[in-house]
């Protein structure tokens, strides 16, 4: 490598990022718990930097640096934008919530940041050293995240469960990584696709090793049959960590799953479509019948992520760009729900006081018709209900698969997101039609209420208005695959 | 003469032993974290034979990186248990009662 | 057989064994020190291979600073161990035929001519004077640069993590800043009273005064 061609312009939001966050991490130590809100406000200033920075040296091409470890691509870009947006809403929604905990720690806003950092370098992977390293802090920063309140037994418990069975998953993924070395000699992702393309990779290792591969992701993406850890944790971590966990890293594994999957395997995709077919089948059928059962409101929303997951994994298995780029606008408009969700969750409980049963949420019409409108949005938009953009997430990865002739597949995800839309609706009978049980009053900052209200106002103005983002997330794909 | 599959197969009896390990250890959750370094050390074995065997050294660039992260991955994982004793006074996974799977 | 395949072999039924005794034993002292063993000869094995610089931090990293943080850990915690074993051998049944299945299934896809893995040749054995690790170090500094830096930064996310999660400060600590005793000066601790000279007085009189200043 020559220094000279060194180009480090598309890693300039990486570099302000791991720049600004080690200052941060510096400055705090000399900062009383009292003055905590400068890490905060630093930190939100650090996430608007490092935003700007992105948009200013976005280039509508794949920029390729670092020896090749590092891509810059409009997907890279319009999902780092998303996660920034994500992270800063989730910091403003936690601030009040952590403080009430004992939380609000410069720890809890630099592990943030290191999370966010691993899944920046893990989105702009294009070698799978720079992939592992990159899930690696991101997995290191959440079971440290989760472990932080340090006295809660069910938060070091779901830490702990977090922790042996996310190092399986990297165990599973780093054999598969090996065998797909092994097979085509190489580590980058796009010399992979070129040696499966050529015929010269050994298919059996391949073969082999897609296997492990494979079950690795579906662990980290929480898919049936590796899915039992997600009730577990979501339900035994503080809320605001939860939401770390739910919201951003979904956006990064379903990068991760397509650098992989698509750009390095393109070749294999007969193998990877039907061993994707299943965990979606899977999740979609389990995620939704259990959540049924579920009396905890955090472990309903956990199952009912477990069967976004297989919508998710349903665009990505029609392998075209219609289907990938709505499994990818499917993704950024989940996490913008969930950011809602759990927002709302966090704005109902206080200091001593878990908003986390189904039963909390009785009357809550009555307490503050607010806070029940906006539940109300979110609710409906996971549930699929025009006009809302869950709605339109749904239509357009069914369109995909009814477009490539897997009408079956269709018909068996439309019917569960039937099924699902019941436990849903069960929320919005409890806040509208039911005895007000606690009447204590809800009191919410007010920075987090406004952009806890834009959040969900958000749902309703992207399902009315989805054509601009669908358009974003057609042209970014386009130009991600234009790559192979 | 020493082949590929003999590195190969050894580090595959490996990765059994250690997934085995965790299976039959659910209850105990540091023979559980040593079974995963025995998982890594099987990754690793394969990615130096592999590299090895492909005169690539690529592969144990990847072990180098590996090593390091398995490292820091275990000082977490560690931390984690000495809290959760510290909140149970037991590492018992079943003990972990309030979640339940 | 030649030579290297014999140590290949000794070396490869001590990891087995030494894996299988991880899983199995009874102590955790003893599994930890078993981890030890197979690492000790996983780094024969990566001899074999060539690679002598992974071979040499294997045994610096993994058994110098890791394995002795797991023993630490087995040390400083309380636990009764045998309350963790129970049901132990009731899974092992079960859990060894899957393990022997898997094994099975893992060697036949390795070893089927398919995989042709006999078609890996492997490079001509390396110069006297190749040295690797001057090789790692070239290429980690170079082309591994972004990596290298991601190595960095998950150090610190594990120091930061590792710290956070178990510094406590105590509140009955007799801890002393050393800082604080080094700068003191000689007027925070001595103080002269001036006091005018007075007459020997009765020892009852001086009693007396003693209760006053206290």
């Amino acid at each position: 490598m020559n220094w000279a061609d060194l180009n480090l312009v598309p890693v300039m939001p990486e570099i302000f990022l791991i720049s600004a966050l080690s200052v941060i991490l510096l400055l705090d130590l000399f900062i009383s718990d009292a003055k905590r809100g400068i890490t905060y406000g630093l930190s939100l200033l650090t996430l608007a930097g490092t935003a700007a920075l992105q948009v200013y040296t976005f280039e509508p091409y794949a920029q390729y640096t670092l020896s090749n470890m590092f891509v810059a691509d409009p997907l890279a870009s319009l999902v780092k934008l998303a996660m920034y947006g994500a992270t800063a809403m989730i910091l403003v929604y936690s601030r009040q919530y952590a403080a009430d905990r004992d939380m609000f720690k410069g720890e809890f806003f630099t592990l943030a940041l290191f999370a966010l950092f691993g899944m920046n370098v893990m989105v702009s992977a294009s070698h799978f050293l720079s992939l592992y390293m990159g899930l690696e802090l991101l997995s290191l920063s959440l079971y440290a995240l989760i472990a932080l309140q340090r006295d809660s037994v069910p938060a070091t418990e779901a830490a702990m469960k977090y922790f042996v069975l996310g190092a399986l998953a990297s165990g599973l993924l780093l054999y598969g990584m090996s065998m797909v070395y092994g097979a085509t000699g190489t580590l980058e992702i796009a010399a992979i696709a070129k040696s499966i393309h050529g015929g010269s990779a050994n298919q059996l290792l391949l073969v082999f090793g897609l296997v492990f591969l494979v079950a690795g992701l579906a662990f980290k993406l929480g898919a049936v049959p590796f899915h039992m850890w997600i009730p577990d944790v979501y339900q035994g971590s503080p809320t605001a960590i939860t939401l770390m966990i739910g919201a951003a890293p979904k956006l990064a594994a379903f990068v991760f799953i397509f650098r992989i999957l698509v750009q390095g395997l393109d070749g294999l995709t007969g193998d990877w479509q039907s061993m994707l077919a299943i965990m979606a089948v899977l999740s979609m059928a389990i995620g939704n019948i259990t959540a049924i059962a579920q009396t905890n409101l955090k472990r309903m929303l956990a199952y009912s992520t477990i069967s976004h997951m297989g919508f998710l994994l349903l665009g990505l298995l029609a392998g075209n760009e219609q289907g990938y780029s709505s499994a990818l606008f499917y993704a950024v408009t989940y996490v913008l729900t969930t950011l809602a969700s759990f927002g709302v969750i966090m704005a109902l409980s206080r200091a001593g006081f878990e908003c986390d049963k189904l039963e909390d949420l009785k009357g809550l019409n009555s307490r503050n018709s607010w806070y029940a409108a906006l539940m109300l949005l979110t609710m409906f938009s996971l549930a699929g209900i025009p006009p809302l953009v869950g709605f339109y997430a749904k239509f357009a990865v069914i369109k995909a698969i009814v477009d490539i002739g897997l009408v079956k597949l269709a018909v068996f995800a439309v019917a569960m997101s039937l099924i699902g839309a019941f436990y849903y609706l069960r929320v919005v009978k409890h806040m509208y039609f039911d005895e007000v049980q606690d009447t204590s009053p809800i009191v919410v900052r007010g920075d987090m209420q406004l952009v806890l209200s834009l959040n969900a106002l958000a749902l309703l103005v992207l399902g009315v208005l989805p054509e601009r983002l669908i358009e974003i997330c057609v042209e970014a794909m386009k130009q991600s695959l234009t790559v192979l | 003469m020493l082949t590929l599959t003999h590195f190969l197969v050894l580090a595959a009896i490996l990765f059994a032993i250690s997934v085995l390990g965790i299976f039959l250890n659910r209850k105990n959750v540091i023979v559980l974290l040593m079974a995963i370094e025995l998982m890594l050390l099987a990754v690793n074995f394969n990615f130096i034979a592999f590299s090895h065997y492909l005169s690539d050294t690529a592969g144990q660039i990847f072990v180098f990186f590996i090593l390091t992260v398995a490292a820091a991955e275990s000082a977490i994982g560690l931390a984690i248990l000495v809290v959760l004793f510290r909140n149970l006074q037991t590492i018992n996974v079943e003990d972990l009662g309030s979640l339940k799977g | 057989m030649s030579f290297p395949t014999v140590v290949f072999y000794v070396l490869s039924a001590i990891l087995i064994f030494a894996g299988l005794r991880v899983i199995t034993a009874k102590n955790p002292v003893h599994a930890a020190l078993y981890l030890v063993l197979a690492f000790f000869t996983s780094a024969g094995h990566w001899l074999l291979l060539e690679s002598e610089f992974l071979a040499i931090s294997l045994v610096l990293v993994y058994v110098g600073a890791v394995m002795v943080l797991f023993l630490f850990v087995v040390m400083m915690l309380d636990i009764n161990f045998e309350k963790l074993r129970e049901g132990f051998w009731k899974n092992a049944p079960l859990a060894g035929t899957v393990g022997l299945i898997m094994v099975g299934e893992m060697v036949l896809i390795l070893m089927s001519p398919e995989a042709s893995l006999g078609s890996y040749k492997g490079a001509a054995p390396l110069a006297a004077d190749a040295s690797n690790i001057r090789e790692l170090g070239r290429l980690i500094y170079t082309t591994y640069l972004w990596p290298f830096e991601l190595a960095a930064v998950v150090l610190l996310v594990g120091m930061v993590a590792a710290i956070a999660l178990t510094m406590r400060k105590r509140k009955d600590t007799k801890f002393v800043n050393p800082g604080d005793q080094v700068v003191v000066r000689r007027d925070d601790r001595v103080r002269l009273v001036k006091m005018a000279a007075v007459k020997r007085s009765e020892p009852v009189a001086e009693a007396e005064s003693a209760d006053q200043q206290a």
